[in-house]
């Protein structure tokens, strides 16, 4: 066959043939039109159909065996019709093929000729029909070889045979041991092939611990393009396959040979149109820079989309010039530097040419640029909200998904866990709208695990590590170390760690947790390490990292690490006593958290503030500072967080009271002995309750002797003024 | 003193003629034809023996003698192709010879049946699953032989092959080591062998048996391996040795020369061997392609219509018929008889590059791809293919993409200037100014085929107002040009010159700028600068009268990384 001049190495055209298997197939439909079957059984076997179609060869033991699980007599019957023809002559498979309902004549036939079952018996008959005598000769020989393995594996136990042949046997099974592992796996069909591509790039998109093993897939695809060496799609699965586990070297490979494939089933008729392989070309160079991109080489990635970009706009393809548009902003954005605008003309452009899908993840990477810049609130979940209703429009389900994790992050960011909480929640009790599910409900992308850390997160922050350590392991289970999103989870899990053995005061077991989490987020890795040098009193050196890393952040614009930098550098500074050098940069950190509505961060800066007017001397000012910041921490804040801000206001009172309890001297001097006896009362309490026992006898002491020289029963403290 | 030992090796060409004569008889009663002509090749280069000398045929055993009426009936029946008959006669016999011919035609039947499998197989994705069914079979049969010691030089070939067919590269090594032992002058056991050896230390951990076939079979590994050098020395000992009439040795020293471009050796070579051995088909495909490289017409077309002649269903006749169409420009025709060569055999590694080249001319870049792509699974270290690709991208204007290609061809010729130009000039393309200066200087210093990297580094730096490494490069250049000595088209003398006078005068050195100025004036399109050069230098020289030892401080001053500007003397370099 030529096309374009070329010979093609695909010379049948054949889409589907016959093979032993596909006859087994075709007697099992047989048998279920002809014999009478009670209702379920019938419901199972039905819905056995589709699989049995699609699926990969198998032998005849495991197809029996499926079939028996629904239904023995039919899988009997099954077997005794193979039997006939296996043990008959070639004219029992011929005669076999002539009965067969034929879906082209019978309009009362069960097998509807457009229904999947008709097809699949025109398929086989047509093929069948094709066939030369020789080759129909041979399909007898390897149904017959087909149904005799069965035969042999279920004797061979009982196999009584003369001695020499034993030898015999041993010496080819000796030798058949590397070939057999081929042999059982024969070749796919194509329409088999097609199937086990489509439902493999599936799963690695949706749900990459399902699918095959990177090892196994690759054996596979190996294996098909042994046969095939044409089914390009193969190539690109192996593209994905190998960017699993990063290996450039493969991936760059697989991925030219795919779309050098592709060019030539795109070529025939139109050379340059939006259909010909002109478009894959444009593909194929943005296709090279997605995998720079993913392999981090930011340069060799923007050259690549040059080159798509320019070609596009050569042939005037606006859809692709969009696609080229959202990966420029993409790579600005990874490169670190500011592509609001790009983003802002791409949203518009989309929008114009109808590409929902690429309008609305740009919005939804303005909403992310936005709420690090500081933009309000109210702006981006109104953004939020209508790219949702564009995505439930268009059921663009991964998109949902997406904004829901990413509405979660945000409240996160501004400190409003409960609101959090349930978005996560929202997420995680939503099930997948794709039509497809393999049944499950839901797939394990990105969005989920990032919905599954925030919650790991919010639960710690609670101090309920039983959830936590739950959450975790599920997080484990469903993305495995080796794929592609378990960094996310690695990241939090050595996250919650690190704060559990801080909070303990285990900090040389703190230490070999920061270089884990440098090696997953070199920023995180620092503030950590500083942190830790902190707690072991090594402030020269955390006061230096930390001021490398404000200096990083400032750079790279990122608010949430340059106020903990300040409250951390703050700490340090009292450490030194250096309680007035310490307010200026609280300040300055409580304006930028409020600038940027972090509401938790800006909490802990009024703790961090008020905690300094203590020591300043000027309780009741951090005090009144205090009320501020008391009643968000304790509806949103961590179990921490509330238990230093009450402890603080304890202080805060003991402090003010203390001054007070100097009215104890005015009170002498008008030698109101009731009152006063009062006063030291309440002080004898709570020096008391506070520990200090010599001056807890002291003011007891003063109170009994004042008690004693009044002689009258005290009335309840409280009652008074 | 190495030659000493090989003429000592090889002082009794009168043994080797005998060892050939009674090889070749062997051969031919196992049907073993290829290695029977290579021999007989061998022994017509050497001189005839006298009737007395010719060596006794093979000693006839008892049970030869049960077998002869069993293995003359089989070996018609073999000649006639008819394998299975064959074999059903032999069965029983125990005779060395009858025993290998029964082996063999069930082999060679397994194989016929296999290839006619292949037109008539019940899908095309089963293609790949059609084997030979014989071939187990064989392996155990010969496997408890080969274990009991009973098998002789030329049943242990047929187990190597029977191993080889099987993938069992290592035991197939194993077996073929130990049948050159057994039979050193079996070439096709040594060829066999040649296949499956892939570096230069396998080559050497082999223990191979010290006989004078070994030269050869050394000789062929090195060509193999492209270490040419060393199998043009191992070829010329040969030679001298006395085997300077042998055809084979000629068309392996011409192919030799062929890898290494040497043109003008091979084709020479070439034409001997045609004077020797006029009806020769193999090999002439390689011929073809250095007719072709030299654009010789009417040699071509000779050697097409010569070939036509003797056997026109040969796939290197349809290769020359291809090369000869595409030289006229026919290039629908080229690729119509690459693609019979094709058919005819479709493991054929030149066709598909070739057939590529031609969907180039004819703009047919995915059918070009397409026949790339089939080169390069037939062979994934066909560098002509991978370069072929990047062409073709580079023609779609993807300069990028195009990179990833011509890297790979870089990698399998490492020091191929034309990939290295092809790569500078993607990345200049691209605006990548350093990687580009680098793959130029790089190209220059392997050595530059087409003579065009300077001239393309020399420009890169002029972009780049680096004039003093411009200057350093058009020199190189013009007398890299000069010094090969022939005119080449796209030679751009007069660029160079034109930029070196104003460089000349630019730095106040108006002796070297009026000699340029001057040398400009010979080509059309400088001449009218040269001439306004010149004007401009007399005006200058007319004004200043400064001494020549100040003009050379501000160029000493200078700290140029490349080596320092010589003031040029073009004299010596006059065409």
């Amino acid at each position: 066959m030529m096309t374009n001049g070329v010979v093609h190495a695909n010379v049948f055209g054949i889409k589907d043939w016959v093979t032993p298997y596909k006859i087994s197939v075709l007697a099992l439909l047989y048998e279920m039109t002809a014999s009478k079957i009670t209702l379920p059984e019938r419901r199972r076997l039905n819905k056995l159909i589709l699989p049995l179609q699609q699926g990969p060869d198998l032998t005849l033991g495991q197809f029996l065996q499926t079939v028996e699980e629904c239904c023995p007599q039919t899988a009997y019957a099954v077997k005794l019709r193979l039997h006939e023809m296996a043990d008959g002559e070639l004219k029992d498979m011929e005669y076999f093929f002539s009965t067969l309902p034929t879906p082209f004549t019978a309009f009362d036939s069960e097998a509807y000729k457009t229904s999947v079952v008709g097809l699949f018996m025109r398929h086989m008959l047509l093929a069948y029909n094709k066939l030369s005598f020789s080759q129909v000769y041979k399909l007898y020989k390897s149904l017959q070889h087909y149904y005799h393995t069965l035969v042999a594996d279920d004797s061979e136990m009982d196999l009584t045979s003369t001695e020499d042949t034993v030898g015999d046997r041993i010496d080819k099974e000796e030798l058949d041991t590397p070939l057999h592992e081929s042999e059982l796996r024969g070749p796919l069909s194509q329409k088999q092939a097609e199937y086990f591509l489509a439902r493999q790039a599936y799963l690695l998109k949706n749900d990459e611990n399902k699918a095959l093993k990177p090892a196994a897939l690759q054996e596979e695809l190996n294996n098909m393009l042994k046969f095939n060496p044409d089914f390009a799609e193969a190539h690109y699965l192996n593209y994905l396959n190998s960017m699993r586990v990063q290996d450039i070297f493969l991936s760059a490979h697989s991925l030219l040979h795919y779309f050098d494939r592709l060019i030539l089933s795109g070529s025939e008729g139109k050379s340059n149109g939006d259909e010909g392989y002109g478009r894959s070309l444009r593909y194929a160079a943005l296709n090279l820079a997605s995998l720079h991109c993913r392999f981090g080489h930011y340069q060799q990635a923007d050259l690549a989309l040059q080159e798509a970009i320019r070609i596009a706009q050569e042939s005037n393809d606006h859809v692709c010039l969009q696609h080229c548009l959202s990966w420029l902003y993409t790579l600005e954005q990874m490169k670190g530097s500011d592509s609001t605008v790009l983003t802002e003309d791409s949203v518009k452009m989309a929008a114009h040419f109808c590409l929902p899908y690429l309008a609305s993840l740009g919005i939804q990477s303005l909403v992310q640029q936005g709420a690090t810049q500081g933009k309000t609130a109210h702006k981006l979940m109104d953004a939020l909200k209508d790219t949702d209703i564009l995505h439930w429009k268009h059921s663009l389900s991964e998109l949902i998904e997406i904004s829901l994790a990413q509405t979660t992050s945000i409240w996160r960011m501004y400190g409003k866990s409960t609101m959090a909480l349930q978005q996560a929640q929202l997420l995680l009790n939503m099930s997948s709208l794709e039509p497809v599910n393999f049944g499950v409900q839901q797939n394990n992308t990105e969005a989920f695990t990032v919905a599954l850390c925030h919650l790991a997160e919010l639960h710690a922050e609670q101090g309920l590590y039983s959830a936590v350590s739950e959450i975790l392991q599920h997080l484990k289970e469903q993305f495995p170390p080796h794929s592609q999103h378990a960094k996310l989870w690695m990241l939090c899990d050595l996250k919650i760690q690190f704060e559990r053995h801080m909070n303990e005061g285990k900090y040389l077991l703190a230490e070999p947790l920061v270089t884990a989490i440098s090696a997953l987020n070199k920023t995180e890795g620092l503030y950590r390490k500083a942190q830790v040098l902190k707690a072991l009193n090594r402030s020269t050196e955390a006061y230096n990292i930390l001021q490398r890393l404000q200096v990083h952040c400032e750079k790279t614009k990122c608010t949430e690490m340059i106020i903990r930098v300040m409250l951390s550098t703050a700490e340090l500074h009292w450490e030194s006593s250096g309680f007035s050098t310490a307010l200026p940069l609280l300040l300055q950190a409580l304006a930028l958290a409020r600038q940027h509505h972090l509401q938790s961060l800006a909490s802990e800066t009024i703790l961090h503030l008020a905690f300094t007017q203590l020591m300043l001397g000027v309780p009741e000012q951090a005090l009144s500072v205090l009320h501020e910041a008391i009643e968000p921490v304790l509806a949103h804040g961590a179990i921490m967080d509330k238990g230093r801000a009450l402890l603080l206001t304890a202080r805060c009172q003991i402090a003010a009271a203390g001054f007070k309890f100097a009215f104890a001297a005015y009170f002498s001097k008008l030698n109101c002995k009731e009152r006063l006896r009062d006063v030291y009362y309440l002080q004898a309490q709570l020096h008391r309750s506070l520990g200090q026992t010599s001056q807890s006898n002291k003011s007891a002491m003063l109170f009994r002797l004042l008690d004693q020289e009044l002689q009258s029963p005290a009335p309840p403290v409280s009652m008074r003024l | 003193m190495k030659m000493a030992a090989l003429c000592g090796e090889f002082g009794d060409l009168v043994q080797i003629k005998k060892q050939l004569i009674s090889v070749i008889s062997l051969c031919k009663e196992r049907g073993l034809l290829h290695s029977a002509k290579w021999a007989s090749e061998l022994a017509f280069a050497l001189d005839p023996l006298p009737k007395d000398e010719l060596p006794p045929s093979a000693p006839f055993t008892e049970e030869d003698a049960q077998d002869l009426d069993a293995l003359t009936l089989a070996k018609s029946y073999f000649d006639l192709k008819e394998y299975d008959r064959a074999a059903y006669f032999l069965k029983g016999c125990c005779s060395q010879k009858a025993y290998f011919l029964y082996m063999y035609s069930r082999y060679l039947s397994g194989e016929k049946k296999k290839d006619d499998e292949t037109v008539d197989s019940l899908g095309p994705l089963e293609k790949g699953q059609v084997r030979n069914e014989a071939l187990r079979e064989l392996r155990v049969e010969l496997s408890k032989k080969h274990n009991a010691g009973e098998l002789d030089g030329f049943t242990l070939y047929l187990y190597g092959v029977v191993l080889r067919k099987l993938d069992l590269l290592k035991e197939a090594v194993d077996v073929f080591v130990e049948a050159i032992h057994a039979l050193p002058l079996h070439w096709g056991a040594w060829l066999e062998l040649s296949n499956l050896v892939t570096n230069i230390e396998m080559l050497k951990s082999l223990s191979l048996p010290d006989s004078w076939i070994k030269d050869f079979f050394m000789a062929h590994m090195y060509t193999e391996l492209q270490m040419i050098k060393e199998a043009l020395q191992k070829y010329q000992n040969l030679i001298e040795a006395g085997f300077s009439k042998s055809t084979y040795i000629i068309s392996q020293i011409a192919v030799a020369y062929h890898n290494i471009r040497d043109i003008d050796q091979a084709l020479a070579l070439f034409n001997e061997l045609r004077d020797q051995d006029p009806y020769r088909i193999d090999n002439m495909d390689t011929f073809s392609n250095l007719l072709y490289v030299k654009s010789m017409k009417p040699e071509l077309s000779y050697l097409a219509h010569n070939l036509v002649e003797i056997d026109k269903y040969r796939v290197e006749t349809c290769c020359v018929i291809g090369n000869y169409y595409s030289l006229r420009s026919q290039h629908e025709k080229a690729a119509l008889y690459f693609q019979r060569a094709l058919k005819l055999n479709p493991r054929c590694l030149g066709a598909w590059t070739l057939m590529g080249h031609e969907y180039m001319e004819m703009k047919n870049t995915s059918a070009a791809i397409q026949a790339y792509r089939h080169a390069i699974e037939v062979n994934k270290r066909d560098y002509r293919a991978w370069y072929g690709l990047g062409q073709t991208y580079e023609i779609l204007k993807m300069p990028f993409y195009c990179l990833y290609y011509y890297r790979k061809a870089h990698q399998l010729r490492p020091n191929d200037s034309r990939m290295l130009v092809a790569l500078g000039e993607s990345y200049e393309k691209l605006s990548q100014q350093v990687e580009a200066k680098k793959c130029y200087w790089r190209a220059y210093s392997v050595g530059d085929v087409e003579k065009m990297a300077l001239l393309k580094l020399a420009k890169l730096h002029e972009q780049l107002n680096e004039s003093d490494d411009a200057a350093q490069c058009y020199m190189l250049y013009i007398q890299d040009i000069f010094s090969c000595g022939e005119q080449l088209e796209h030679a751009e003398v007069s660029t160079a010159l034109r930029y070196l006078g104003q460089y000349y005068f630019k730095n106040k050195l108006y002796n070297e700028a009026s000699l340029c100025a001057q040398r400009c004036c010979d080509y059309n399109d400088a001449r009218e600068e040269g001439k306004a050069l010149l004007r401009q230098i007399s005006q200058v020289r007319d004004q200043i009268e400064t001494p020549s030892a100040d003009l050379f401080t501000p160029l000493s001053n200078s700290n140029t990384p490349v080596r320092r500007v010589s003031p040029l003397n073009l004299i010596s370099f006059t065409p």
